[in-house]
């Protein structure tokens, strides 16, 4: 079962229980520590950016400002490098944000520092994406694992306000219960709680899904991918885009932690397509080398051929007749979604399957992982909606049926969630997406 | 005046205002859809039991190249053909016109469950040409033809007038920008409840809080929101009858305490003439906001838990603040610098976020405020609840203070 969530009084209490002041940054000038620098300055009145040197440091709080275009973030600032300043400004901070590079013996090094500098009670907290919150604070003081928590906030925070909260073995209870109250009420964040799992529980089902559409993009190409896995299915976003974006290297750490480290049911569907490992030591990395799978030269769309690694004009390539997306679309954009996925299901030909599998996929791997990475189906459609911008599973079930949802997954031969067996058969319940104030239906984008 | 209000509301819903329709590649009618469906699921209504609708919308003719509204209805579900339907327009205050409009008819007796629905896309556009379409609520041939982004003007104007008659600090602008913005990130509906925003940004002079007329600057102003809200509105058989049967009391369904409705003259400089010997700016807004509690029994503002009010800019909330007799006229900033208005205070004001917070759907947002009242009297409201409220007062404006609704809503 999951925990209830608490009451309007029950969190202010909460809120009035504690007091954060004063913030310190660590690793302020990479693109999640500014950015969550930026968003700490609208609630806390002091915020200090540290990085190796106090150039760097300003370098962040430029970007900071540029970000969430305001000047006023500076006169909540100040700058500082590690050498410098690390022990005073920690010693004076009410919470440590640690923000460095995603490596576990680069992190640890630096909480040996914080350790020593720090006030008893000032809470630590780690933006890591994957790293063990038990293992980045093993071999610490008590009151370290304590005050010891990860705080993981999806890239830009100040766009994406799905946000994961992950206690370690030690991590204080009542301090979990403080900052999730502070950081939804006073930061806007949407708060998942998650377990300390590879991945956790966003990047976990998200990357399974994204590698999964670019081992298809070996078969079917990355324009056809990306238009079969479009928006259509339930993301603003498509897919290879996606991982562009984010940066081939970041989905190669990801992935290669999760296959590593787990061995669940959709164990080939994390493995890093062999082509990107190629390409990528070739350097190529996504938008920050100028391309991935996608590339601009000028105005024209470039797409990569895959078994050449030579781009080609997007304009240049034969996709076949994909009718039913359109149809699919043109049902959305009159909010008919339950008709509209009717017609995706009912769909003929090999893209269509594709995609189905794909879907079928998602909604079966976030199914199973109940009760490893999260409490409940809710916490994982929270942050899949509100940290990945997708339509989460449980919304998908809802608009097609628990038993068109059934048949589905067995169509792609997976196994198929107990519980949406069981929902199959009696019929219920009516809804397995349970936030009220989420409207489903701007996860259905029409196109 | 009329006796007692027997009109009851029995919930409703709203659309996110932070969604952008266009970027869904959504039709209008897509709006209209999912906020009926929602309110028929979240009040557990049988279609068939909706006996008519009205519709609140500004000007889906210009943004969407669509008239015709109250139709759009019947689109919705197939139990809806062939209802009586019918749209209403009165600029920012068509929602409450709608409310207006149904209510009267279930006091007449012709209908006991009747649909509101307030809708407007507006991100179809540019903010320039929005900001062209916005003027229509002026005496566009007078006051807005040629001038760009005309409202913010007006009710830089208002500002002004405050200033020339009783002195205005513009610091106190900022603080309500400020409070609303606050509020908002306590709205899961809210636009602005990502937004980046403090009392520093909402005073700050620079590029990024540009003046957009006169003394009005970007954090000053109500947002450019595609939304829309659904609530039902029935008789007292009727009410009795969905209390029974959602294992409640009549007494626990909201109720229209009051209401009150005034037009002024359009031109905002023939409103200003007509009140040079009035302690009150703009005193046919004061005689709504009074004539809505003297029907609602209410002797004055002590009697209102919260206001839920049409702050289109921080000036229009600093007038609201002493129509509602919060403060002495002119006297308004007593009201900030006491800390009243926050959610905590002596008298909450846009516990929502508003429309600077919330959003501005311009149709929808009469029918949003009664909507929250709703909320809020029956303890729905989750983190921006206040604590304990049993009242609650709208007032929702058209043009610059021409057309005034304002509701009491309680249990």
């Amino acid at each position: 079962m999951s925990r209830l969530p608490p009451s309007t009084a029950q969190v202010r209490r909460l809120l009035a229980s504690r007091e954060i002041r004063h913030v310190v940054v660590l690793g302020a000038n990479g693109t999640m520590g500014y950015g969550s620098a930026a968003l700490f300055t609208q609630a806390v009145p002091r915020v200090t950016f540290l990085a190796r040197t106090k150039a760097k440091a300003e370098e962040g709080l430029a970007a900071a400002i540029k970000q969430v275009r305001s000047p006023t973030v500076a006169s909540r600032a100040d700058v500082g490098s590690y050498e410098a300043d690390l022990e005073r400004t920690v010693g004076e901070a009410d919470l440590v944000f640690e923000a460095l590079t995603e490596d576990l013996a680069i992190k640890r090094a630096m909480f040996d520092r914080v350790e020593k500098a720090r006030r008893d009670d000032a809470a630590v907290a780690t933006v890591t994406s994957g790293l063990s919150i038990n293992e980045l604070c093993e071999g610490r003081s008590d009151s370290f694992r304590k005050n010891f928590l990860g705080l993981h906030f999806f890239n830009p925070p100040n766009v994406i306000v799905g946000t994961e909260l992950i206690a370690g073995r030690d991590t204080d209870p009542d301090l979990l219960d403080f900052i999730e109250a502070f950081a939804r009420l006073r930061l806007g964040r949407e708060m998942v709680r998650t377990a300390d799992t590879p991945a956790f529980a966003g990047n976990r089902v998200g990357f399974k899904v994204l590698n999964e559409c670019a081992q298809l993009a070996e078969e079917l190409g990355p324009v056809l991918v990306d238009r079969v896995v479009g928006p259509y299915t339930g993301r603003a976003l498509t897919p290879l885009s996606t991982i562009d974006l984010v940066g081939w290297d970041i989905h190669r750490a990801i992935v290669d932690n999760v296959y590593e480290s787990t061995a669940d049911e959709a164990h080939d569907t994390q493995r890093l397509p062999a082509y990107m490992a190629k390409l990528m030591q070739k350097g190529v990395l996504g938008n920050k080398t100028g391309g991935g799978f996608f590339k601009r030269d000028g105005k024209t769309k470039l797409a990569l051929d895959i078994a050449s690694g030579d781009y080609r004009p997007v304009s240049e390539i034969a996709l076949p007749d994909l009718g039913y997306v359109d149809d699919v679309a043109s049902l959305y954009a009159q909010g008919r979604y339950e008709e509209g996925m009717q017609v995706f299901l009912a769909a003929e030909g090999r893209e269509a399957e594709a995609a189905r599998q794909v879907v079928a996929g998602y909604i079966a791997y976030a199914f199973h992982r109940v009760g490893e990475v999260a409490e409940s189906i809710n916490d994982i459609d929270r942050i899949m909606g509100m940290g990945f911008n997708w339509a989460p599973p449980s919304v998908l079930v809802d608009t097609m049926g628990a038993r068109a949802a059934v048949e589905l997954i067995e169509k792609a031969e997976l196994s198929v969630p107990e519980v949406l067996v069981a929902a199959a058969k009696s019929g219920g319940p009516r809804r397995f997406f349970e936030h009220p104030h989420i409207n489903v239906g701007r996860f259905f984008v029409a196109g | 005046m009329a006796a007692d209000s027997e009109v009851y509301v029995l919930g409703g819903y709203q659309t996110d205002f932070g969604r952008n329709w266009s970027k869904e590649n959504k039709h209008f009618s897509a709006l209209m859809r999912e906020v009926v469906l929602g309110a028929l699921e979240r009040t557990d209504i049988a279609p068939e039991e909706v006996e008519s609708a009205h519709v609140g919308n500004f000007a889906a003719e210009l943004y969407c190249m669509q008239g015709h509204l109250g139709a759009f209805f019947t689109e919705v579900h197939p139990a809806f053909s062939g209802l009586p339907t019918g749209r209403h327009e009165a600029a920012c205050a068509s929602g409450s016109i709608a409310l207006l409009a149904a209510s009267a008819e279930i006091e007449a007796g012709r209908y006991d469950l009747q649909a509101v629905v307030g809708v407007e896309q507006m991100k179809t556009v540019s903010a320039a040409e929005g900001g062209a379409f916005l003027g229509t609520a002026a005496w566009y041939s007078e006051e807005a033809d040629g001038i760009d982004f005309p409202f913010p003007k007006l009710f830089g104007r208002l500002g002004d007038e405050y200033d020339a008659r009783y002195g205005l600090d513009d610091e106190y602008l900022a603080e309500i920008s400020k409070i609303n913005y606050a509020n908002a990130k306590l709205n899961p509906n809210a636009q602005t409840r990502t937004w980046y925003m403090n009392k520093d940004h909402a005073l700050c002079r620079s590029d990024d809080n540009p003046a957009v007329g006169g003394r009005i600057r970007i954090a000053d102003c109500s947002q450019v929101t595609d939304g829309a809200v659904c609530v039902f509105l029935a008789s007292r058989a009727y009410a009795e009858k969905y209390a029974r049967g959602m294992g409640k009391r009549l007494e626990d369904i909201p109720r229209i305490k009051g209401w009150g409705h005034n037009t002024a003259r359009l031109r905002f400089s023939d409103k200003v003439a007509e009140s040079l010997e009035n302690e009150y700016v703009l005193p046919h807004v004061r005689s709504t906001i009074t004539s809505a509690m003297k029907r609602a029994g209410i002797a004055d503002v002590n009697g209102i838990d919260a206001i839920e009010t049409h702050d289109c800019f921080t000036t229009s909330e600093y007038m609201a603040i002493d129509h509602f007799g919060i403060t002495a006229p002119g006297e308004s900033w007593k009201a900030v610098e006491a800390g009243w208005l926050e959610i905590d205070g002596k008298h909450p004001i846009n516990p929502s976020g508003g429309l600077i917070g919330a959003g501005h759907p311009v149709g929808a947002t009469g029918v949003r405020q009664l909507l929250d009242g709703c909320l809020q009297v029956t303890g729905q409201a989750g983190d921006y609840q206040v604590e304990g409220a049993k009242n609650v007062q709208t007032l929702n404006i058209g043009g610059s203070g021409t057309t005034s609704v304002s509701f009491v809503i309680g249990v």
